[in-house]
């Protein structure tokens, strides 16, 4: 087991390792250079003014260079500028070049300075973090046992009209992606067109004071899609079950049914649904995207909106390796949680 | 009081009806209504608006305001490119003069200043009794150091560089020597070697905040010295900041009674999307609306919010690059092909299917009414068939001429309507949309593009910024060595009218070699909740502050 755990986080440093490379050399392509100095300078600058202001910055150093700085493999730039400014990668606003380290990478803890947020990516990013998770854990609340219910119910069944009618909001809900079901679900309870207006098409006050009028339509978006396909995986599963050998036996020495569906068929049948939710997690992170953008709800997704629009390099690596651990981490829980639940399963 | 339709002269009923056909701008009509005996209150009836309300008397001292704006990161102010960096940064920086609705100038920082006959010698008397928040006087010294800052070439995007190029030695990009000399404590001389009108609408522009001689950008937020009554509270780009009134310092304008009324600004940011500032102001989050574009508007006035709007200069030119090669050839230095393609659009329809009739036709010269020195040129004829004749004439009639715009709502869709009217004439004409992120990369080189300018104070400014040979900004390639000389001639005359004069063969120029479609001049609008006042919509975005306040 201990074997298995170790060998799952060198393959998250490895993963995390070609992740970042590949979002390093694509966040420094030249045209994408050229766009962080026209945000970052001036929208309206010369092209002599763009590669001056890359080069006073450290931007036109070879790639693997620039990486290496990043890691904290190789020690900061410190550039005399054309301006004559020196600034050194290491430095800190406000305090002199000497004291600032040789060194400062991912290895020495320092994530870097996100350009677009103006500060540094460890004192917004866990911020944005906490607020996804906010987001996330009210999903996860309605998501879980809605989904759950709504599966059991229509596979206990299979067949009968609870389970035709169950099934088909199942799949109508699982296919209406986020874009089109929060759009549709401002346009009918935020505004006064149909007289429901009962929440808040904008979730940037939940930031700090959430409350059911101004959460509920994003966490409802995020929550209907991954209900759905939930709810249509613990059908499938229960249905399976529910006609297995032991539970014909079971019915036939008279249990009754609710005691049965409880008792015997629940257990075995929340396996697979158990994996699939844990899975489902990564999957939300891209609907939060969306959702967040859409409600204007400043968490992870909607500061990954703004890094990639703006180019803000030192973000969007942090963004990868944040993903990458949430993806693999989940994964890591679903294989070890489904030893416990399934005994016929073993890790080596 | 109610007037019946009796009471009202007939001329003024008819004035409203072609001020809502979008024929008579809303300023000319109050001025026509007005003239003929209804009140102000009345006229803005006719019209279905609002009268605006007066700010002066009735405002309540405190409270807060919060305003949905986009926050974004502050940077040196020389090198602000956003005028909405300024609406934070004004807290604490504020301006040498001030530019209002009306075209006019008012002192802020400065006392006064004059100008010499020639334009080439400025006075500048610095106001007396000016503090910075650190208690430290405000004097000469101070508003030296910010003119040299702004003249430093060297600095990558500043953008006052520009606006004070008259100043600045191209040998070294900085100063010229002798050009800007403290006289005394109050007064500031400057001595351009060519004459230059535009200083003192240079120094009143966004960007041109005073900045403290100990100034780091790096440490602005930290360390926020400079003379406003505000300071920064807080500041989280893309979420929010806040401004608190700074409590211990003795402000000027207190005792000019220039207000500064509200404790407490909340800058909001909902994103780039207006639905969200729509839904933001349903929510009841948000006082003011910067800045509403397009449909909102319409919508917002449905909401019962309050609109204020200016005619200004803000525009949209959709060029051709004279400059620019396709396929191997330059297709746009023929002037019979910017010309046919000038006769093949009606600027009314663009303004109609572009902006929903949101402003003024204009006539393709890029000045206009609102610019003191604005000549009444005629606009070229609008001739289709004419335009496909010049085109088959010139040989490009199949050439396919690949249109570029933005993604976003008014450009697009007036890029679209241009594109439209070509293809009505006959044009082989393709669209390209490129999205936000990437279109300003290359934005003055596209062989055939739009983009928007903002209104700028005088009309020879702009004429220099974009159309002057060689210019960083000139994207539409003209290199014309008359409207050159003769556009150094209008910046010699501080007279409007004298310039006025000029003005009319810069204009016949521009309209005669078809440098550039510019079908109209943009209204701009802005909504407030009911019962704030004060916060009306400016010609060139310039921050306010001290004249929000809720009525009281």
């Amino acid at each position: 087991m201990g074997l298995f755990i170790l060998r799952r986080l060198g393959i998250m440093v490895l993963t995390a390792l070609c992740l970042t490379f590949i979002v390093f050399w694509l966040t420094n392509l030249a045209p994408n250079l050229e766009k962080l100095a026209k945000t970052q300078g001036n929208a309206r600058m010369s092209d002599e003014a763009v590669v001056t202001w890359l080069a006073n910055r450290g931007y036109s150093q070879p790639l693997p260079i620039k990486y290496g700085q990043w890691l904290g493999v190789l020690p900061g730039y410190v550039i005399e500028g054309t301006d004559g400014d020196v600034r050194a990668r290491c430095s800190t606003p406000g305090e002199p070049l000497e004291t600032a380290p040789t060194f400062c990478g991912i290895l020495q803890g320092d994530w870097g300075y996100s350009t677009v947020a103006k500060d540094e990516v460890t004192s917004v990013l866990p911020v944005r973090l906490a607020n996804t998770g906010k987001l996330m854990f009210w999903v996860l609340i309605i998501m879980i046992p809605s989904a759950l219910i709504i599966g059991i119910l229509a596979g206990m069944r299979e067949g009968s009209r609870t389970d035709r009618a169950l099934s088909t909001t199942a799949i109508v809900s699982t296919a209406t992606p986020e874009y089109v079901s929060g759009v549709i679900l401002i346009s009918f309870f935020a505004t006064g067109t149909f007289g429901m207006q009962w929440f808040k098409g904008v979730a940037s006050g939940a930031v700090s004071d959430a409350n059911f009028e101004n959460f509920f339509l994003p966490v409802i978006t995020i929550s209907l899609y991954a209900i759905g396909y939930i709810a249509r995986m613990t059908r499938a599963s229960m249905a399976e079950v529910m006609t297995a050998q032991y539970i014909r036996t079971a019915r036939l020495k008279g249990v009754s049914f609710p005691k049965i569906v409880l008792k015997h068929a629940l257990r075995n049948a929340l396996i697979a649904p158990f994996t699939v939710i844990m899975l489902q997690i990564p999957w939300l992170l891209t609907g939060v995207v969306i959702v967040e953008s859409l409600f204007v709800y400043q968490g992870f997704g909607w500061e990954l909106v703004r890094a990639a629009s703006n180019n803000d390099i030192e973000m969007l690596l942090a963004i990868s390796v944040v993903s990458v651990f949430v993806v693999l981490v989940t994964q890591l829980i679903s294989d070890i949680g489904y030893v416990f639940l399934n005994p016929r399963i073993r890790i080596s | 009081m109610t007037h019946d339709n009796k009471s009202i002269h007939p001329a003024a009923l008819m004035y409203a009806q072609e001020e809502k056909a979008g024929k008579l701008s809303r300023r000319e009509f109050l001025t026509r209504t007005t003239a003929l005996g209804l009140t102000a209150t009345a006229a803005y009836g006719l019209i279905g608006a609002a009268a605006p309300a007066q700010a002066a008397g009735h405002v309540q001292q405190g409270g807060t305001m919060r305003i949905q704006m986009e926050v974004r990161g502050l940077k040196d102010p020389r090198t602000f490119d956003w005028p909405q960096i300024s609406y934070y940064a004004a807290g604490w920086l504020e301006y040498l003069v001030e530019y209002n609705n009306d075209g006019s100038f008012t002192p802020a920082l400065l006392e006064s200043w004059s100008a010499s006959d020639d334009a080439t010698e400025y006075t500048l008397n610095v106001r007396q009794g000016v503090t910075w928040n650190d208690g430290t006087p405000f004097t000469a010294a101070d508003v030296a150091f910010n003119i040299t800052g702004w003249c430093d070439r060297t600095v990558e995007g500043n953008s006052m560089a520009g606006r004070f190029a008259a100043l600045i030695d191209p040998a070294t990009d900085k100063a010229l020597e002798g050009a800007i000399t403290v006289v005394d404590d109050y007064t500031v001389v400057l001595k351009s070697p060519v004459p230059d009108i535009s200083l003192i609408a240079g120094m009143a522009d966004y960007p041109a905040h005073i900045v403290p001689q100990d100034f780091d950008a790096e440490n602005m937020l930290a360390n926020p010295k400079g003379t406003g009554a505000y300071l920064p509270e807080s500041l989280e780009v893309g979420v929010g900041g806040t401004l608190v009134r700074n409590e211990g310092h003795d402000w000027w304008g207190y005792a000019a009674g220039k207000g500064a009324f509200i404790d407490r600004f909340e800058f909001i940011d909902y994103g780039t999307d207006p639905s969200a500032w729509v839904a933001a102001a349903a929510a009841e989050e948000v006082d003011v609306i910067y800045e509403t574009v397009g449909d909102f508007v319409d919508i917002l006035d449905g909401m019962g919010w309050e609109k204020s709007e200016v005619a200004s200069g803000s525009t949209v030119v959709i060029r051709p690059n004279q400059l620019a090669e396709v396929d191997g050839m330059q297709p746009y230095a023929d002037v019979r092909v910017r010309r046919a393609i000038a006769m093949a659009v009606d600027p009314a329809v663009v303004l109609e299917l572009g902006n929903a009739n949101r402003g003024v036709p204009a006539r393709n010269q890029h000045v206009g009414p609102m610019h003191p020195e604005w000549a009444d040129v005629p606009a070229m004829e609008f001739d289709p068939a004419g335009a496909l004749a010049l085109l088959t004439e010139a040989g490009m009639a199949d050439f396919e001429m690949d249109i570029i715009s933005i993604d976003d709502d008014w450009r697009k869709n007036s890029t679209d309507a241009v594109a439209a009217q070509l293809r009505d004439a006959g044009f082989n004409v393709k669209r390209t949309i490129i999205p936000g992120s990437t279109f300003w990369n290359d934005w003055t080189k596209y062989p055939f593009s739009s983009t928007d300018w903002n209104h700028r104070p005088l009309g020879t400014q702009i004429l220099a910024l974009a159309y002057r040979t060689g210019e960083a900004w000139n994207e539409s390639g003209f290199a014309n060595a008359e409207f050159d000389a003769l556009l150094a001639e209008a910046n010699s005359l501080a007279d409007a009218d004298a310039r006025r004069e000029v003005m009319a063969k810069l204009q016949t120029i521009m309209r005669d070699e078809g440098v550039t479609l510019q079908p109209y001049w943009r209204s701009l609008y802005r909504h407030v909740r009911p019962g704030v006042v004060g916060g009306q919509m400016n010609i060139a975005y310039l921050p306010r502050l001290h004249e929000f306040g809720f009525a009281a």
